[in-house]
């Protein structure tokens, strides 16, 4: 990616105060990531204004990090990405602001109460129920296409960038993704070379084998991913995918108890190792998900889930 | 800080020490609920840091409901969430690393104490120090697997190396120990920084006065009195 030009003069990143640009009260941190750290903060301005619930959550970037001379442009795509976005299951971010006294950049977003899917997963190691199921991989499926319409990819999709928040599933952590071509443009780019910016095991082969990060490779994540809740397991053991392309496991990959029998077709056509052949986008997905179930499994769900 | 509602009265501190830049410790003192740890961050810059800090958040936030077998499975969820973030972050460049860890958690008398990596649980119970604890370290392997004498198993370069951490393998395992804790037991919890610079006789000294903040206030006035090239933190928490 490119440098800002005003990155050259900008002065090295001090310690994330307690009291973020007089405003923001760090209250925890809640969690790391490769390049950022989220933290639970108290926004006293609208505490002052007596706004019951004036917590939220603030993305920076972690020290070390935060020196090198382009970081700021990258948390603010990052921010830039997410609040291109308008859905009810993709996160929402509120605002791009820098801390004048460390010099820190950082953004805040809403805050989420519940587990990640990964968190589920542990809890359900033989798959979630139908209803469930449904449920969440529509929410999640809906929350990628909408993203691709809106010309944003993701980067990595996996169980513990999704939330089960009290209201419903949030999508989370855009700092990996990257607009569409044509989309955002002068918006800077993550140089893939420099970071190792995948999850291996949702990470498409092509993404392995050099390509750029692109829709396909974002739907591959998201079959992974609809298939582990399904099943309660990784489609390829937690094999990255070129591995599991040389053991030719998508030979005896089979349907999963647990998923309906009229999503598997889209599911299996997702998770194809060849791009070329992954003809299914994410709202494709969305659709399978959504399709009435057949009469017999339906009353079914309904004798058994309520 | 004490709860006067809680049988357990507690004083906890963490120092940068004299030689390094910033602190990668991180402490949790909580006597109303019972639950008290200390965490070493390791790893380059601040992902030390954030990898302590992670972990004792994620604790202070804790409900803690139930007897001590609900709480415990409480516990050792909250840690493997954070193991599991930490191992996700270290698969990106430039992400955190780990921490060792040491917890302790009491419901009524009975008391579970928690660790992984070399950070430590004492007992001082009748004038007598016990370590609760065995490190995860080479040095501590060296002398449980190949027989080496301590003195030899020291003096490896890589003594110090942790065999164990949050945030290290996809699948935490912590070692645990559970007891009963007795009128006028005193526990401590503390960091290498600490425990490698003060010998048990002067943690039984120290844990031996009448307060948790005065055993405190000793521990440090020595450990800084020496050469503190690491952090240094503790936790004392007595019945």
């Amino acid at each position: 990616m490119s440098l800002l030009p005003s990155s050259a003069v900008r002065p090295a990143c001090g310690e994330l105060p307690a009291l973020v640009a007089g405003r923001y009260r760090i209250e925890r941190l809640l969690g790391v990531g490769g390049m950022g750290a989220v933290y639970r903060a108290r926004d006293l301005l609208r505490e002052q204004f007596g706004d019951p619930e004036p917590v939220l959550a603030l993305k920076t970037l972690a020290a070390d990090f935060a020196d090198y001379p382009d970081a700021d442009a990258l948390l603010h795509a990052e921010f830039a990405l997410t609040s291109r976005l308008h859905h009810p299951h993709v996160v929402r971010a509120h605002a791009f602001d820098l801390d004048p006294a460390s010099g820190r950049a950082f953004f805040t977003l809403e805050l989420l109460r519940g587990p990640g899917l990964d968190q589920l997963l542990d809890e359900r190691p033989e798959g979630l129920a139908p209803a469930e199921l449904g449920e969440i991989a529509m929410a999640l499926a809906g929350a990628v296409a909408h993203a691709h319409r809106r010309g944003v990819l993701h980067g990595d999709l996996k169980p513990g960038n999704a939330i089960l928040a009290e209201d419903g599933l949030r999508l989370i952590d855009f700092g990996l993704g990257q607009p569409l071509p044509g989309a955002l443009p002068g918006l800077p780019r993550l140089d893939r070379e420099r970071f190792a910016a995948w999850t291996p095991c949702y990470a498409a082969p092509e993404l392995l084998d050099g390509a750029p990060l692109s829709a396909a490779a974002d739907v591959y994540a998201l079959a992974c991913l609809l298939y582990e809740l399904a099943a309660g397991r990784h489609p390829f053991a937690r094999l990255d995918a070129r591995q599991a392309r040389e053991q030719e496991l998508q030979r005896s990959l089979t349907r999963p108890p647990g998923l309906p029998p009229h999503c598997w077709p889209a599911l299996r056509t997702a998770l194809a190792f060849d791009p070329a052949k992954r003809r299914i986008d994410a709202a494709g997905l969305l659709a399978a998900f959504r399709a009435p179930v057949p009469g017999r499994l339906r009353r079914w769900l309904r004798l058994t889930h309520g | 800080m004490t709860v006067l509602a809680s049988p357990w009265r507690s004083a906890a501190r963490s120092e940068t020490g004299k030689v390094r830049a910033r602190n990668e410790d991180a402490v949790l003192e909580r006597p109303g609920a019972g639950l008290w740890a200390v965490a070493d961050g390791m790893g380059g810059h601040a992902g030390g840091a954030l990898a302590s800090r992670l972990i004792v958040d994620g604790l202070a936030d804790l409900a803690l409901e139930g007897g001590l077998t609900q709480r415990l499975a409480q516990v050792r969820q909250c840690l493997q969430q954070a193991n599991r973030q930490l191992v996700q972050a270290a698969t990106h460049a430039a992400g955190p690393t780990g921490s060792t860890l040491v917890v302790l958690l009491a419901a009524g008398a009975r008391v579970v104490c928690l660790w992984a990596g070399d950070s430590r649980c004492y007992l001082w119970r009748a004038g007598r120090l016990y370590q609760l604890s065995r490190d995860h370290s080479l040095e501590r392997r060296l002398i449980d697997r190949q027989g080496l004498r301590p003195q030899q198993a020291a003096r490896h370069p890589n003594a110090q190396a942790l065999t164990r951490a949050v945030g290290v393998d996809e699948q935490l395992v912590l070692d645990s120990l559970e007891l009963e804790a007795l009128p006028g037991d005193r526990f401590l919890l503390c960091s290498d920084g600490l425990h490698r610079n003060l010998a048990p006789p002067a943690l039984g000294a120290a844990l031996d006065l009448p307060l948790a903040t005065l055993a405190i206030e000793r521990l440090f006035a020595q450990a800084l009195a020496g050469p503190a090239r690491d952090n240094l933190s503790a936790v004392v928490i007595r019945r």
